[in-house]
């Protein structure tokens, strides 16, 4: 993946212009601001596992004295997690475009979280109303088990090539 | 010194630092992570419950929320002291890996407070102000930890022993 894009003449123009932007100059070279967005970066990451890995987790039948309806409603500390993310996220990615857009870690972090977001609209799709019908101390569908399994791998798999970013840096 | 020199060189150690594995250096690395995501992220759930959010959810059952946390501790002193292994003189001569430490023992004795509280607690309590407090306290406490262990890649002044200082 890393060679045919770097065989692509408007990925590398790209990659080196969003280098060389006013902006990726002043993530980069301003001190403290990058250890301060990872340190936001990892306080983002937590909130999206300890609220969506949580609830994954009681659809696969752990703490089911939990409601999964009550339990859902942390979701948007999650969503807010997701969001803080995507924006350090996005903040790294401008300020060294080139590590990430020619490393494997990356090519596969980004597909984790497409298919973390197909399954979420599976989940909300199919079967989100019989799982809000559970109630404290129930089982869930099959289906939403298999969902939840699928999610908190995934995530974690995010997390996964997060870390191995460095290791695989061009 | 001598103590910190002799993890360093042990053969896990080495192994640990030298190897270009998957499975030295990047697996406790990764299992960190992870563990964090479990053991801070819950005990945000449970703060901002204690805080007002998601108010629906009995704080009486968020107590099977705890076996998570223990989880990511598990798994983050285990890869934490193997982190250690490979790197003990970085992390012992940085006056931050100590206030990391400090930052932890404090949450995770607020913690023990809370949990106190949570097992006590009939569902509909209003929870009081001294409560609230600790929760906002464990919030912070896990936020500031987090922000220490991100910069102990930052801050340190040796690497190994075969380094010489440099400031």
């Amino acid at each position: 993946m890393t060679g045919f894009l770097r065989s692509l003449d408007f990925v590398t123009s790209f990659t080196f212009w969003l280098d060389n932007s006013a902006l990726s100059v002043w993530v980069i070279s301003n001190g403290y601001l990058w250890p301060a967005l990872e340190s936001i970066h990892f306080l983002g990451l937590s909130l999206l596992i300890g609220t969506v890995g949580l609830f994954d987790l009681r659809l696969l039948g752990f703490a089911r004295n939990i409601e999964p309806k009550t339990l859902h409603r942390l979701v948007p500390l999650g969503v807010l997690g997701y969001g803080i993310n995507a924006i350090t996220g996005a903040l790294f990615f401008v300020g060294d475009t080139g590590q990430y857009v020619y490393n494997d870690a990356f090519h596969f972090k980004i597909l984790f979280m497409l298919l973390a977001g197909i399954n979420v609209a599976v989940f909300y799709l199919t079967t989100y109303r019989q799982v809000g019908g559970v109630s404290a101390g129930g089982h869930t569908p099959l289906l939403a088990k298999i969902i939840g399994g699928i999610s908190l791998v995934l995530w974690l798999g995010v997390i996964t090539c997060g870390r191995l970013l460095t290791f695989y840096r061009p | 010194m001598d103590v910190l020199i002799w993890f360093e060189q042990s053969a896990y150690g080495t192994w640990l630092r030298e190897s270009p594995s998957m499975w030295a250096f990047p697996l406790p690395l990764i299992l960190h992570a992870i563990g964090m995501g479990f053991l801070v992220g819950t005990n945000a759930a449970l703060n901002f419950r204690i805080l007002g959010f998601a108010a629906s959810i009995p704080l009486r059952s968020m107590e099977r929320v705890f076996p998570v946390m223990w989880f990511g501790l598990v798994v983050n002193v285990l890869s934490g002291i193997a982190l250690l292994m490979a790197y003990p003189i970085k992390a012992f001569t940085n006056p931050v890996f100590y206030i990391k430490l400090i930052l932890i023992a404090l949450a995770l004795s607020v913690l023990a407070k809370l949990r106190n509280y949570v097992r006590g607690t009939s569902s509909d309590d209003l929870v009081p102000n001294r409560v609230k407090l600790l929760a906002s306290t464990s919030l912070v406490l896990w936020v500031s930890a987090t922000t220490a262990g991100r910069l102990l890649a930052y801050t340190y002044n040796r690497l190994t022993s075969q380094d010489v200082f440099f400031f």
